[in-house]
């Protein structure tokens, strides 16, 4: 299985960038941040649905509430009732699920990459040999010159600069597509769940090396772009000097979807 | 009893995250997120009966074979170890990285040296450690208190006797007083040296990671010649006669002419050759993560004869008498007549090598990733002991 794995998916992106960065003027971090982007480039269909199915189930937030309220002594009527309401909005709840899934095995592969790419220890350099194409240039490549904007990408980032950045990131990444809570308990578990991630992020950054920090700024950026184009703005995301936007586009899931939209605008007015 | 199962489902979720994310780090090769730790490969020096090396722990650990033979309780007589200090922080880690975790710069790359009474040795964490080589005691650490160390020690140190010289992570060689520790030279290259450099004739040779050989006056560490080619060196240095060897990461054996660095021969490898070649007996034995060791005509590159181990080949080879001893990286040993390569016996430790052996007539003795010593008697095949590092 491993092996597979190796052969499929990890060698040949490995390859690809140890080539890239002789390409990139040897400069490692800046194949890092291509491969990034590229790679966000290919999943961008698969973003793009996520996006999408996310979006839907948030405009079904308010229905779901009340049927949550309505039915909360009877569990199996509220499977039911909102198994009804996923059916007429036209939304698999796994829907959003699945591009997920799909481009898992592809981030483990790029992290895996860089990781080994990297060869923080001496140890890491030798595990690489058994990865490496026998062409000419990654063969010149190697090892990688790990300096990049007075950084050593091997090694975890002195400052607090990239902890910061990568917890920044993705909280407002994460931010963007949590809508605001109904009540105060809510609140609390909205705030919970939207901090956990990027401190725990920002944690891992103090001890992982700066080169896979600045993968995950660059695919953190990558990621509220995209939210920001297919979401049509900042989304759920607000600070006092943002302007909120004009509502987003409702996406193309089902009229349902729509109508509830417009409902949940006329509730709100 | 909603909320409740929210939560539930929170922290679910948040657990999977972790665990596939932990599944997908622990992958790379299998040493966690941080990748496999600085464990070091250490080889062995002899003084007088005892045998010298650096452990995986960290540990300076000189013992007799012989009262390893008889099972005497470690430390017999002249028997000590010394435990290297953890890592400042800074030396090859982050703030979060803790001191006491061997990734933060305990494994002892360096295979000692001694000079008259003294141990010598280099760590990953940028120290030179000195030790009185009958009581393990330390006489001197450079760089000396208070100062900050220099970069990760990687490749051997080498001595002539009177000085030692060393590369480091901070791409510069030194040359230090082997009496006193005091510095007397350093030397800047353009880019991290990770193999050690070799001596001769009061020249330096040394090869860093920006594909750069240097030849240097190891009185006053002035550069008599620097050459450039097109990859990074992968091995250490070993100079025979009127030519240096080494390895290279586009899988090439290099000999260049030592008095001009003028290249000789080249030979293609199917992987790197990362182990030091081995000159002995008119021949260049190169062993190569191909899992070949190669016997070689050290004046054209003609291969005399080759032979194939069940795995690749990390550590260097080792010579005694009429034999050449190899050890695949997992733990098999071939022994072999060194003139027509062919296979006397084979014997196995059964666990991951990375260190060089060290051969004493038909002893080899072998440091193995299970942070044990190998004791292999190649005559009757046997393991005659084995002595664990750890010495809890």
């Amino acid at each position: 299985m491993v092996d597979i794995w190796n052969i499929a998916i990890l060698n040949p992106m490995l390859n690809g960038l140890i080539a890239l960065s002789e390409l990139c003027f040897k400069n490692f971090g800046l194949a890092i941040i291509v491969l990034t982007v590229v790679v966000r480039l290919i999943l961008t269909p698969l973003t793009y649905r996520q996006t999408q199915s996310t979006k839907a189930m948030q405009l079904l937030q308010p229905k779901l509430q009340e049927i949550q309220k309505k039915y909360a002594r009877d569990q199996q009527k509220l499977q039911q009732e909102m198994m009804r309401l996923y059916k007429e909005a036209g939304i698999n709840p796994l829907g959003c699920m699945w591009p997920m899934l799909i481009q898992m095995p592809i981030w483990i592969a790029l992290y895996q990459s860089i990781m080994q790419a990297l060869a923080a220890t001496p140890e890491n350099l030798l595990l690489l040999s058994q990865h490496l194409y026998s062409w000419d240039m990654v063969g010149n490549a190697i090892p990688l010159n790990e300096e990049f904007l007075g950084l050593r990408l091997s090694q975890p980032d002195p400052t607090l600069i990239f902890a910061i950045l990568v917890g920044l990131t993705m909280w407002v990444q994460q931010k963007m597509v949590t809508p605001p809570p109904a009540d105060a308990q809510q609140q609390q578990m909205s705030s919970m769940t939207t901090l956990m991630m990027p401190l725990m992020f920002s944690f891992f950054t103090l001890s992982f090396p700066s080169g896979l920090a600045l993968y995950w700024v660059v695919s953190n950026i990558i990621g509220i772009l995209i939210q920001y184009l297919v979401g049509g703005g900042w989304g759920y995301f607000t600070l006092p000097f943002l302007k909120p936007k004009a509502a987003a586009p409702a996406p193309k899931t089902g009229q349902y979807v729509k109508d509830l939209k417009e409902g949940n605008e006329k509730k709100k007015g | 009893m909603i909320k409740t199962k929210k939560y539930v489902n929170i922290i679910l979720i948040l657990a999977i995250l972790l665990l596939v994310f932990v599944a997908g780090c622990s992958m790379v090769g299998g040493g966690g997120c941080s990748g496999t730790a600085a464990q070091g490969w250490s080889g062995f020096t002899t003084y007088k009966q005892d045998i010298c090396f650096g452990s995986i722990e960290g540990k300076v650990i000189a013992f007799d074979p012989q009262a390893r033979t008889d099972n005497k309780t470690f430390p017999a007589d002249d028997e000590w170890v010394y435990q290297i200090k953890t890592a400042s922080p800074g030396a090859a880690c982050g703030p979060m990285c803790s001191p006491s975790s061997s990734a933060a710069g305990l494994g002892i790359y360096d295979t000692p040296v001694v000079v008259d009474d003294l141990v010598y040795v280099g760590s990953y964490s940028g120290k030179i450690y000195a030790i009185n080589a009958l009581k393990g005691v330390v006489r001197w650490v450079y760089p000396r208190e208070g100062l900050d160390t220099v970069g990760a020690i990687v490749g051997n140190m080498i001595t002539d006797g009177k000085s030692l010289y060393f590369g480091s992570s901070d791409s510069k060689i030194y040359s230090l007083d082997a009496v006193t520790g005091d510095f007397n030279w350093d030397f800047q290259t353009s880019s991290k040296i990770w193999t050690g450099p070799a001596i001769d004739n009061g020249v330096i040779y040394a090869g860093n990671y920006g594909g750069d050989i240097y030849a240097i006056s190891a009185d006053t560490g002035k550069q008599v010649w620097s050459i450039k080619i097109p990859s990074a060196v992968s091995s250490s240095i070993t100079v025979s006669g009127d030519t240096m060897y080494f390895g290279t990461f586009d899988r090439y054996l290099y000999a260049l002419d030592k008095a001009t660095g003028q290249e000789k021969w080249k030979i293609a490898g199917d992987n790197w050759f990362w182990a030091q070649p081995l000159a002995a007996g008119g021949k260049l034995y190169a062993a190569c993560l191909d899992q070949k060791l190669y016997a070689l005509d050290p004046a054209t590159g003609q291969q005399l004869w080759q032979f194939t181990a069940d795995a690749p080949i990390v550590a260097p080879p080792a010579i005694s008498g009429n034999n050449i001893y190899t050890i695949s990286n997992k733990g098999t040993l071939y022994k072999l007549d060194a003139a027509s390569g062919t296979l006397v016996n084979t014997n196995s430790v059964e666990f991951t090598v990375y260190s060089p052996m060290y051969a004493s007539g038909d002893m080899v003795y072998v440091y193995a990733r299970d942070h044990n010593v190998y004791a292999v008697d190649t005559a009757k095949s046997t393991i005659v002991w084995k002595f664990s590092s750890y010495l809890k």
